[in-house]
């Protein structure tokens, strides 16, 4: 064992540990550095996982799916490695194997769980080569990063190309998850809804992606919707179609959380329920489930995992500030967004708003994005009060005014906030993108003190 | 009075928001009490120039611009009659692209609508990124944001938009963005535009209620401070 190995974990440890200290996020600055000191840490450290890598790709859910498939697995008595925070870069990666190691540089996990951003599954898989990439959804996200949602298709395909034994695990409702598993020529399975869910109409002006055949470039006919693209598809022309689903969703229910019947091709059935709520955790739920289920594991402890599940790193977490419940949620991008529309109008009481945009690189330096949003149908959602908040305030500010809902900017974060604690209904959504989640998080978090 | 507006192909170009620019065109008539209708015309749909006054070809992926381009053909002698009529146009990103004799790429090189003498290459690494342009038509700086892998070379005598005055515009070099002919505009910018950019906007309508009423109208003025708001933010921006 080299030397530059320990030193490099040592020092990713202490790093860390001060970093926890500080309040700060020190995790990809812990890869970076032991990547540096030791370049071959990630492979060597993966190589010594014993059972299996699992990756999770995918605009929306990485963070919820890939922590909820680690707990389910965990459960069963399992050792993993998980990036959990949700650094997802190569320097993300690397921190979540180091840290996880010995200083003798050992690593004891039957399992690793890592989610990875789509633009650096090119850099993360010359170290080491998944045994099932579990493929969530394709929206379009940051477009000033990727340029275009084509360009992310093309980076996963050769990114699949290095690792030619890995599984997919794939998202049949969405056209572009399944074009891409069948084009990569990979072993897949698939999870999705079969039929149309009552319980969740579709809205019907929402931005689709991959209207047309990937294959053949006819427009796809559409059977029904669930949101965004995710429905039933099938190509006129060429005749491609959404594949047959390997774990279908069904008897969904959205009331006092969610629940729903995942039926196997093999017609076994399973009950799941959940504290989540939002019809697009159903996905989440569904492609974790999926992939526990390819190791084999009986999974007999999931559902207890479900029901007592406490939403962390500002995924539909709630606060309690004085009398004033707060429910925090990332919404980075129109599918996401639009779903988190949804899932406000799921409780009809009266409330109040708060959308908070930055527009820093991981945000995505364009926000143009913003009018791909149905922000109009807030206007039936018993919103009493709104306050937009970030960086680009004054852009949301505008985006409300042209859907006839009136809104105040209050550029700082904190004291957007905190007008609507009190003197208004007590039931706060607070939506936010990416780079306002974590400050907002720790200052909601200090609040409840 | 009442203005039609048609959206060409909204399923395969809507890349960067483009329904902000359809929404506040919409909501600018209407707020003057003008009525707004909206046209949206999908592939393979059969285009009259005569209905609509004014015509929005937005920004797609260099995928589906090649889609689009079969379709284009079929509609280009119209397209250029309406046009040379005065006839509103206002394209967008890759629609600005489009108005051009072709977009060459990498393999392939996409024909275009011919209705503006300009040309696209395809040039090394895209030109991302907040941008603000001055146009002598407005007082109000332009402003939003750009995000192109084509350089645009505007054919010799042809007035672009405006003169940069941070980002890359056209070409990344020659200093000017966008284009202006006869009752058309095109420009990389997004944010989307016309928001953000109210004068641009008010522009677009007038020349078509003009052209559509035989006479020059003046529209109402409307309370756009929180328009200013977000345009002076986004020109601090680099």
């Amino acid at each position: 064992m080299s030397l530059r190995k320990t030193l490099a974990i040592l020092l990713s440890k202490i790093i860390n540990r001060i970093s926890i200290l500080l309040g700060k996020q020190g995790v990809t600055f812990c890869g970076k550095l032991a990547l540096k000191l030791c370049p071959d840490i990630l492979r060597d450290l993966s190589s010594q996982v014993r059972e299996g890598i699992f990756v999770t790709c995918g605009t929306n859910g990485k963070t919820t799916t890939n922590n909820m498939l680690n707990s389910f697995l965990k459960s069963e008595g399992k050792k993993t490695v998980c990036n959990m925070t949700g650094s997802n870069m190569l320097n993300g990666v690397v921190a979540a194997f180091v840290l996880s190691a010995s200083l003798g540089g050992k690593l004891d996990a039957d399992y690793a769980v890592i989610e990875i951003d789509e633009a650096s599954t090119l850099r993360v898989f010359p170290h080491f080569k998944p045994d099932y990439m579990l493929l969530t959804n394709l929206f379009r996200d940051q477009l000033d990063r990727y340029g275009e949602i084509d360009i992310t298709i093309d980076i996963l395909l050769r990114a699949l190309e290095l690792c030619p034994d890995c599984k997919i695990i794939a998202n049949a409702d969405d056209v572009l998850c399944a074009s891409l598993a069948k084009k990569s020529g990979h072993d897949f399975i698939t999870f999705g809804i079969n039929e149309p869910c009552k319980a969740n109409p579709a809205s019907t002006s929402e931005i689709r992606e991959g209207a047309f055949c990937q294959f053949c470039g006819e427009r796809l006919d559409y059977d029904f919707y669930h949101f965004s693209q995710l429905g039933s598809y099938h190509c006129p022309k060429c005749g491609y179609k959404r594949p047959l689903i390997n774990y279908n969703a069904t008897d969904i229910s959205l009331k006092n959380g969610l629940s729903f019947k995942v039926v196997g091709s093999d017609n076994n059935e399973r009950a799941l329920s959940s504290n989540y709520r939002g019809f697009y955790n159903i996905y989440n739920i569904l492609a974790a489930f999926s992939a526990a289920s390819e190791t084999g594991l009986e999974l007999k402890n999931i559902d207890a995992i479900l029901k007592s599940f406490k939403p962390e790193n500002g995924r539909m977490e709630s606060f309690k500030i004085g009398e004033c419940n707060v429910l925090l949620n990332l919404a980075k991008n129109p599918a996401g967004f639009n779903q988190n529309i949804s899932a406000v109008m799921e409780d009809d009481s009266p409330k109040d708003l708060v959308v908070v945009i930055n527009d820093n690189a991981q945000d995505g330096k364009d926000i143009s994005w913003l009018w791909d949003v149905d922000f109009e149908r807030f206007s039936g959602a018993n919103v009493k009060s709104i306050i937009v908040s970030g960086l680009r305030a004054y852009d949301m500010e505008l985006r409300f005014k042209y859907s006839d809902i009136k809104a105040k900017a209050v550029i700082n974060i904190e004291d957007g906030i905190k007008e609507l604690l009190t003197g208004h209904t007590n039931n706060l959504y607070v939506l936010v993108n990416y780079t306002a989640l974590y400050n907002t998080r720790k200052w909601l978090k200090s609040m409840e003190d | 009075m009442n203005i039609r507006i048609g959206h060409l192909y909204p399923d395969l170009l809507n890349l960067y928001g483009d329904r902000g620019n359809i929404r506040c065109m919409m909501k600018r008539l209407s707020w003057r009490g003008i009525d707004a209708e909206l046209v949206e015309y999908k592939l393979n749909d059969k285009v009259n120039f005569n209905d609509c006054d004014i015509f929005l070809l937005g920004g797609g992926s260099d995928r589906e611009q090649k889609l689009v381009c079969k379709e284009l053909s079929s509609i280009k002698k119209d397209f250029k009659k309406y046009v040379e009529d005065m006839g509103v146009v206002i394209a967008i990103c890759g629609g600005y692209q489009l108005l051009g004799a072709y977009y060459q790429m990498d393999d392939e090189s996409v024909e275009g609508l011919e209705l503006v003498d300009l040309y696209t290459v395809q040039g090394e690494g895209r030109l991302i990124g907040n941008i603000t342009i001055k146009s002598d038509l407005f007082d109000m700086p332009i402003t939003g944001f750009e995000n192109h892998g084509g350089r645009t070379t505007l054919g010799e005598g042809v007035t672009p938009l405006g003169k940069v005055v941070n980002g890359f515009g056209n070409d990344g070099n020659s200093g000017y963005e966008g284009v202006i002919y006869k009752n058309v505009i095109g420009t990389y910018l997004h944010g989307p535009l016309l928001p953000k950019n109210p004068q641009v906007c008010d522009y677009i309508l007038a020349k078509s209620l003009s052209k559509k009423y035989g006479k020059d109208i003046i529209l109402d003025p409307l309370d756009d401070s929180a328009e200013d708001r977000a345009n002076n933010y986004s020109q601090a921006l680099n």
